[in-house]
C-alpha cells in the first residue's frame, strides 16, 4: 500500500513555540483519519441514512442539526441538512457505499481531499475563537457536535472530539497555509506540534 | 511648581518607579499612574498647544473624554500621534511628545494666530479662501491652494509613514449578558446575573474595574469604596461563568446585539510576551446587555475656560484620590452643582489648598456645606468666574453672578490660584445607547441627556440612568442584572454606602458671559462666539452646527462640549434645550486603531492554495506563479535562460516526445444521483445522458443570458456517477451556479454534488511518447487504443497507487490525464518522470501550456470572459437542438447572433515581433494614429510549432476575415504592425496527432 503524503510538508515541525511561560495553551497535531466520507440523504431519507451509518460504524447520530458522534474506530458529525462526514478506517468508504443505495442517498470518498488538524488543549477554544465566529463554549458546542463555516477562502468542517480537543477538516489544498494560521493564532498562549 | 505628588494615598505604588520621557526630558512616575498623573506629579501643566490658536493647552480631565492633552506615543519604531494622555498607562521608557507646536511647547510661532483671533471664526477658512479671485486663480481653485497651507497650521498630531510591525488580533465571543462598565452599577449587574446562571462578560475601558468607587472618597459596607470595587472585580473574574475584560472599551452597538470592543491588551507593557497582540478587537454577540457606563462631567463655558491649570472638578478629586497627585498648589473651585464641593474636601484631604469655592447657585445643601468646611473655605455663593490670566493659570476673575438671569454685577475680584476645578453638571454616557435606541430625552432637573428608548436587548443602570448617587448605581446595577439573570435569582442584600447626602441636580448654568474667548469644544478651538456666530448666520439646527464650527468632532466627539453647545444655541434661539435637538452618536464611542479593525496578517485574505506535487515543483527549482489562490509553475528554467526561452524549450519538447503538468488546479465536481444524467443535460449545452460508462466528453455551460460560462469534460464513471471538471479559475462560480439550480430551481431533482477538486492530484502526460511511457509504469490495465481510445477512461495502478487515466488533450498531442489520490499525488509523479526519462519526459508550466493550446486554438478563460457566446467562440457544434438546457432561451437574442459581433480568429505576428494581450486589431492606422479598434487580442505566444508569433483574437466578423491584413495596435506597449489573421487551429487542424 503506497502511504498517504502529509499536505502540511515542512510546515509541520513539532516542538513548542510561542509564549511557553505558563506552558503551552494547546497541542497541534495532524489528525486525518485513514478514511473520510460524506454521505447525503436526498430529502426524506436522512434517519434511513443515519441507520446505515450506524449499521457500518455503530454511531448513533441524533437527528438534529450539528449532530455528532465520537466514537472507538470512527466519527461523524452533520455538515448539513441530511449530510454528514463520516471518518474512520481503512474500507470505510467502501462498506458505507455498499450500505448506502442510490434510493437512500450517495457516498463519496474524500480520503485525499481533507485534512484534519487538531487543536487540543485548556486553550483550544481561546485559539478556536481567534479564527471563527463560532461559541465554541461545552453548552453551544458539546462533545461530538460538528459545524461547518468557513475562515475567509477556507472552509472548515469542525468537530469537538473532547473536552479540550477539536478536529478541524479543511481541504488538503488550504491545509498548510490553514495549519500557518493555526500556529500563529495559538502563539499567545504557547502551542506544541507533536 | 505648583502641581505635586502627595506623600500617601492613591492607588498608586509609590515603590515602584517609572522612567519616562515627555518631549525628550526624563520624568519619573508611579507604577499605576496615567502620563497625564504623571506629568502632573512632575509639575508639568502644559502639554499642548491648541487646533487652531495654538493656545496652551494643559490637562483638562482624567478620563477618555480629555479634550486637551493629546500627545504622541513612540513605540515599536511607529508615531502614534493623538493619544490622550490621561489614556496612556505608564510603563518604563515610555517615550511621549507634545503635539501642533514650533519650535517647542513652550514658545510656539502660531500661538501668533490668537492675536487675530477675531478673525478665525466659524467658517473663518472657507469664507475668506473660497470666494476671491487672485490672478488666474480662483474659487475653488484657489481654496485647494490655501488649504495645503491651512491644514499644516491647523491640527493635532503628525502620523507617521513606518509600516506598523506590531500584532493586531480579533476575537469572536458569545455571552448571554454584557455588563459594560465595571463601576458599582457595573460590578453589582455582572454578579446578579453571574449568579442567576447567565454567562456575564463585564467589559471596563480603564485597567482597573470600579469606575468612580476608585475615586470617590466614599466608603461601602465598611470599606474603601476602591478596596469593595477590587474585592468585588476578584471575586467576579474567578467564577466560572463570568470574564472580566478590563482595558477594554466597547464601542460599538451593532444589529442583532452584536457589539465591537477593543482590548488594548499591550499598550501598559513596556514589552510584549511573545505572539500577544498589542490591540484585540473583541465581537461580542450578547443575549442581553447592561449599560452601566456611567456619566461624564460638563465645563462650564466662561472666558479663558482653557489655560492650563483649568480642569474638571471630577478629574481634580481623581487625581488626587486614585493618583496622588495634587494639581495645584493653590486651587479653587467653580461649580453649579454639589459634586464639585466632594473635589474640594478631596483636594483638601490630600494636602492642597482650596483658596475659594465659587457657586452659581444662592443656597446649597447642607452636605455640600459641610464639605466645604472640609475644605476649610467659605463658598462664594452667587458668584461665577468670568476670567483667568497667566500662561499657566496664575489668577481667576470672580464677579457676582445671578443664576436666574445669567446677569453679573459688582467688581470684579482677583483671586490667585494655580488650578481651577470646575463642574457643570453630569451627562449619562449615552453613546451607545443612542447607537441602540431611538432619541434620548432631556431631563429639566439633571440637566441632561438621559438614555433614549432602547430599539435592542439592553437595560441600564447607575449614572447612566440618571441614577448619580452611588446607593442608586448599587441598587439598579443589581436590578439590572436580576432582570437579565435566567433563573430567579435572590435579591443580595445591597452593600451599605456612607456618603454625604449631595443634591445630584445642578443649577441650569451653563456659560458665563463676559469679555473674552470662552471655549466650548476645547479639541477644536470652538468658542461660544462661534456658536452664536453660526446661529446669526443661519446654521441653527444642531447638525448645521456642528459641522459650520466643527463643535464636537475629532478625537474626543466632543463628550465635554456636546450639551454646553446646543444649550447656548438654545439660549440664541430663545428655545427650550431640548427644542434645539441633539446629535446622536455613532460608532466609534473612542478612536479604534485601524489595525484591531484588519487585525489578521493579510496574507491571511488569501491563503496560499497548494497542489499535492507543490513541493516537487519547488525543489525542481520551477518558478511559481499565483493563478487566484493557487500556486502553479510557471516554466521551470534552466540557469540562465529567460521566461520565453523556457516555454519554447517546454512547449517544443511536448511536440517532439513526451511532457508532463500539474493540472491537480482543475475543478472537480462529484456530481451523484439517479438523476445526475439528466441534470448534466440541463446544465451544459451538449448531451451527457447518452454518454457511455467509462468515457469522457468536452462540455460547454452557458449562464442564463446564453453567454459562455465555463467549460470542461466530464467523465461518466458509473450509471449515476460523474466526474466533473472545471476550469481552474471557474470551480467555485461553477460550483454555486449548479447549486443554485438544484437548490432553488430543480429541487426535484436527486442529484449531490461534492467538490472533490482536493481529492485528485492530475498530471498531464502529453506527447507523441505519451503511450509508450505510461505502457512503461501503468499496471492493472492496458493503455492501448483500443483499450484506451480518445475520451476512454481506465483504473489502473501506477507504482502500487491506484490511477484513473483518461484520454484527452488540451495539447493537441496524444495525451492522457493521470489522476489518483492527492496523497499519492507526488509519488505517481515521481514514477510517471521515471517512466518518462528514456523518452527525455520534460515538466512543462503554465507558460508552455498556454502556448500548446494557442497553437491549437483551444479556449480558456480569456476567451471565455463573461461577454463572448459560444458562436462567437465557433462552438455552436455543441449547442444541442434536441433539449433545452440553461441559456438555451436566450442564446439567440438578437443582439447575440448580430454579425457584427467579435469572433474568435488566429493571428500571426508578420514583422516578427511579439503580440500583447489586450492590444487592439485595426485595419488601418499607425502608431500615432491608432485607429479603429476591430478587435483585440485575448493571448499570444511565440509557437515554436509554426516558429512564429502568433495569437488568438476576438475580431470583428470572425472567420469571414481568414487570410486578411490587419494590424495589431497597442499603444500601451507602443507597438504597431501588421498581422494576418487566420484560423485559431493553427496547429494540426485535423487533430490527427491526439487521435493518433
Amino acid at each position: 500500500m503506497v502511504e498517504r503524503i502529509s499536505p502540511l510538508g515542512e510546515a509541520f515541525r513539532p516542538g513548542t513555540y510561542g509564549n511557553l511561560a505558563e506552558g503551552p495553551g494547546v497541542t497541534l497535531t495532524e489528525a486525518t483519519p485513514v478514511t473520510i466520507a460524506e454521505a447525503a440523504a436526498w430529502p426524506g431519507s436522512a434517519v434511513a441514512l443515519s441507520g446505515a451509518i450506524e449499521t457500518v460504524t455503530g454511531l448513533s447520530l441524533p437527528a438534529a442539526p450539528g449532530a455528532g458522534v465520537v466514537g472507538g474506530g470512527a466519527v461523524a458529525f452533520s455538515i448539513g441538512p441530511g449530510r454528514y462526514l463520516v471518518a474512520g478506517a481503512e474500507g470505510l468508504s467502501t462498506k458505507l457505499q455498499a450500505a448506502i443505495s442510490l434510493d437512500m442517498g450517495t457516498v463519496t470518498d474524500l480520503s485525499h481531499g481533507r485534512a484534519a488538524l487538531r487543536i487540543a488543549g485548556p486553550r483550544a477554544e481561546w485559539v478556536l475563537s481567534k479564527l471563527f465566529a463560532l461559541d465554541f463554549s461545552p453548552a453551544a458546542f458539546p462533545v461530538g457536535e460538528g459545524r461547518a463555516t468557513a475562515h475567509h477562502d477556507i472552509f472548515a468542517q469542525i468537530q469537538r472530539t473532547g473536552g479540550e480537543q477539536f478536529d478541524i477538516y479543511v481541504f488538503r489544498s488550504f491545509a498548510r497555509a490553514f495549519w500557518q494560521e493555526l500556529c500563529a493564532a495559538a502563539e499567545e498562549t504557547g502551542y506544541e506540534v507533536r | 511648581m505648583s502641581a505635586r505628588r502627595t506623600s500617601t494615598g492613591g492607588l498608586i505604588d509609590r515603590s515602584r518607579t517609572v522612567r519616562f520621557t515627555f518631549d525628550g526630558k526624563t520624568y519619573t512616575g508611579c507604577a499605576g499612574d496615567t502620563l497625564a498623573s504623571a506629568l502632573l506629579a512632575n509639575g508639568i501643566t502644559l502639554v499642548g498647544r491648541s487646533f487652531k490658536y495654538h493656545r496652551p493647552r494643559g490637562v483638562y480631565t482624567a478620563g477618555v473624554d480629555e479634550p486637551n492633552a493629546l500627545v504622541t506615543v513612540f513605540k515599536d519604531g511607529v508615531r502614534e500621534p493623538n493619544i490622550p494622555a490621561t489614556q496612556i498607562e505608564l510603563y518604563e521608557g515610555l517615550e511621549a511628545e507634545s503635539q501642533n507646536r514650533f519650535p517647542s511647547l513652550d514658545y510656539d510661532i502660531s500661538a501668533l494666530n490668537q492675536l487675530a483671533g477675531p478673525l478665525f471664526g466659524a467658517g473663518f477658512y472657507y469664507k475668506t479662501f473660497m470666494g476671491p479671485v487672485v490672478g488666474p486663480i480662483k474659487g475653488t481653485r484657489f481654496w485647494m491652494v490655501c488649504e495645503h497651507f491651512i491644514r499644516r497650521a491647523a491640527g493635532l498630531g503628525r502620523a507617521g509613514y513606518d509600516k506598523d510591525p506590531v500584532r493586531y488580533e480579533r476575537m469572536n465571543a458569545f455571552c448571554d449578558v454584557l455588563v459594560l462598565g465595571a463601576g458599582p452599577a457595573g460590578l453589582m449587574a455582572a454578579e446578579a446575573a453571574a449568579k442567576g446562571g447567565r454567562r456575564v462578560i463585564l467589559a471596563e475601558q480603564e485597567p482597573r474595574a470600579g469606575g468612580a468607587a476608585n475615586w470617590s472618597g466614599e466608603t461601602i459596607d465598611g470599606k474603601p469604596a476602591a478596596g469593595w470595587a477590587k474585592t468585588m472585580a476578584e471575586r467576579l473574574a474567578a467564577m466560572d461563568n463570568v470574564r472580566l475584560l478590563t482595558r477594554t472599551t466597547v464601542w460599538g452597538y451593532y444589529d442583532g446585539n452584536n457589539l465591537a470592543a477593543l482590548e488594548r491588551v499591550g499598550d501598559h507593557l513596556a514589552a510584549r510576551p511573545p505572539g500577544a497582540p498589542r490591540h484585540r478587537h473583541w465581537s461580542i454577540r450578547a443575549e442581553k446587555v447592561v449599560l452601566a457606563t456611567g456619566a461624564f462631567e460638563r465645563p462650564i463655558v466662561f472666558p479663558g475656560n482653557d489655560r492650563p491649570g483649568v480642569m474638571l472638578a471630577g478629574a481634580a478629586e481623581r487625581y488626587a484620590n486614585q493618583f496622588g497627585v495634587v494639581p495645584g498648589e493653590k486651587v479653587a473651585v467653580f461649580t453649579n452643582n454639589d459634586s464639585a464641593y466632594r473635589a474640594a474636601a478631596a483636594l483638601k484631604k490630600a494636602g492642597g489648598a482650596v483658596i475659594a469655592i465659587i457657586d452659581v447657585r444662592p443656597e446649597i445643601s447642607a452636605a455640600a456645606r459641610g464639605l466645604a468646611e472640609e475644605a476649610g473655605v467659605v463658598p462664594l455663593l452667587g458668584h461665577a468666574v468670568v476670567g483667568t490670566a497667566g500662561k499657566r493659570l496664575t489668577k481667576i476673575m470672580v464677579q457676582r453672578f445671578d443664576a436666574a438671569t445669567g446677569r453679573l454685577s459688582g467688581d470684579v475680584r482677583p483671586v490667585e490660584a494655580d488650578c481651577l476645578a470646575v463642574s457643570g453638571g453630569w451627562s449619562p454616557a449615552i453613546h451607545l445607547a443612542s447607537q441602540a435606541g431611538r432619541n434620548p430625552a432631556w431631563d429639566g432637573r439633571l440637566n441632561a441627556f438621559l438614555p433614549p428608548e432602547p430599539t435592542q436587548e439592553w437595560t441600564g443602570a447607575g449614572a447612566f440612568t440618571g441614577a448619580m448617587t452611588t446607593a442608586e448605581a448599587l441598587s439598579t446595577g443589581r436590578d439590572a442584572g436580576l432582570a437579565a439573570a435566567s433563573k430567579k435569582a435572590s435579591r443580595a442584600k445591597l452593600p451599605e454606602v456612607a456618603a454625604p447626602a449631595l443634591e445630584v441636580n445642578p443649577a441650569p448654568v451653563f456659560e458665563i458671559k463676559a469679555d473674552g474667548k470662552a471655549f466650548v469644544d476645547l479639541q477644536n478651538d470652538v468658542t461660544a462666539d462661534d456658536v452664536r456666530l453660526a446661529h446669526r448666520e443661519g446654521f441653527v439646527s444642531v447638525e448645521h452646527l456642528k459641522r459650520y464650527t466643527t463643535l464636537g468632532m475629532a478625537t474626543d466627539q466632543g463628550k465635554t462640549s456636546n450639551v454646553p453647545g446646543l444649550a447656548i444655541m438654545a439660549d440664541a434661539r430663545g428655545l427650550p434645550i431640548p427644542d434645539v435637538g441633539t446629535t446622536r452618536f455613532r460608532p466609534p464611542f473612542s478612536p479604534v486603531s485601524i489595525g484591531s479593525l484588519a487585525a489578521e496578517k493579510h496574507q491571511h485574505f488569501k491563503p496560499d492554495r497548494l497542489t499535492p506535487i507543490h513541493d516537487w515543483h519547488v525543489e525542481r527549482g520551477a518558478r511559481m506563479m499565483e493563478v487566484g489562490l493557487w500556486h502553479r509553475p510557471m516554466i521551470y528554467g534552466d540557469p540562465g535562460e529567460t521566461v520565453e526561452q523556457a516555454y519554447i524549450r517546454e512547449a517544443a519538447a511536448v511536440r517532439a516526445s513526451v511532457g508532463i503538468v500539474d493540472v491537480s488546479t482543475l475543478g472537480k465536481i462529484a456530481v451523484k444521483g439517479p438523476d445526475a444524467a439528466e441534470f448534466l443535460d440541463r446544465v451544459y449545452t451538449n448531451m451527457f445522458s447518452t454518454l457511455a460508462v467509462g468515457k469522457a466528453r468536452y462540455g460547454l455551460m452557458l449562464r442564463e443570458d446564453g453567454i459562455a460560462f465555463d467549460d470542461g469534460t466530464t467523465w461518466r464513471l458509473g450509471e449515476h456517477d460523474f466526474l466533473m471538471t472545471t476550469t481552474t479559475a471557474n470551480a467555485g462560480n461553477v460550483m454555486q451556479h449548479l447549486e443554485y439550480f438544484l437548490d432553488v430551481v430543480w429541487p426535484d431533482l436527486r442529484v449531490h454534488l461534492t467538490s472533490v477538486t482536493d481529492q485528485w492530484a492530475g498530471a498531464a502526460v502529453g506527447g507523441p511518447n505519451a503511450r509508450k511511457m505510461l505502457e512503461a509504469c501503468v499496471t492493472r490495465s492496458k493503455v492501448d487504443n483500443e483499450t484506451l481510445p480518445f475520451m476512454g477512461i481506465v483504473h489502473g495502478e501506477i507504482a502500487g497507487a491506484p490511477v484513473m487515466i483518461c484520454r484527452l488533450s488540451f495539447s493537441g498531442e496524444l495525451a492522457y490525464e493521470v489522476y489518483c489520490g492527492a496523497g499519492h499525488g507526488t509519488h505517481v509523479w515521481e514514477a510517471l518522470m521515471e517512466a518518462g526519462e528514456p523518452f527525455g519526459i520534460t515538466p512543462y508550466g503554465m507558460e508552455a501550456l498556454g502556448t500548446l493550446r494557442i497553437e491549437k486554438g483551444h479556449v480558456t478563460g480569456a476567451e471565455i470572459d463573461g461577454r463572448t457566446t459560444a458562436r462567437d467562440l465557433y462552438l455552436d457544434w455543441m449547442l444541442s437542438k434536441k433539449k433545452p438546457f440553461i441559456g438555451s432561451a436566450l442564446m439567440d437574442r438578437e443582439g447575440l447572433i448580430d454579425k457584427n459581433r467579435i469572433r474568435l480568429v488566429g493571428v500571426v505576428s508578420l514583422d516578427g515581433q511579439p503580440l500583447g494581450g489586450g492590444a487592439h486589431i485595426v485595419e488601418k492606422g499607425s502608431l500615432e494614429d491608432l485607429g479603429e479598434s476591430i478587435g483585440h487580442i485575448t493571448a499570444f505566444c511565440y509557437s515554436p510549432a509554426l516558429s512564429k508569433y502568433i495569437g488568438l483574437a476576438l475580431v470583428k466578423g470572425g472567420k469571414a476575415r481568414h487570410g486578411t491584413r490587419a494590424f495589431v495596435s497597442d499603444a500601451l506597449r507602443k507597438r504597431f504592425g501588421p498581422v494576418e489573421i487566420v484560423s485559431h487551429h493553427f496547429f494540426d487542424p485535423e487533430g490527427s496527432r491526439m487521435h493518433g
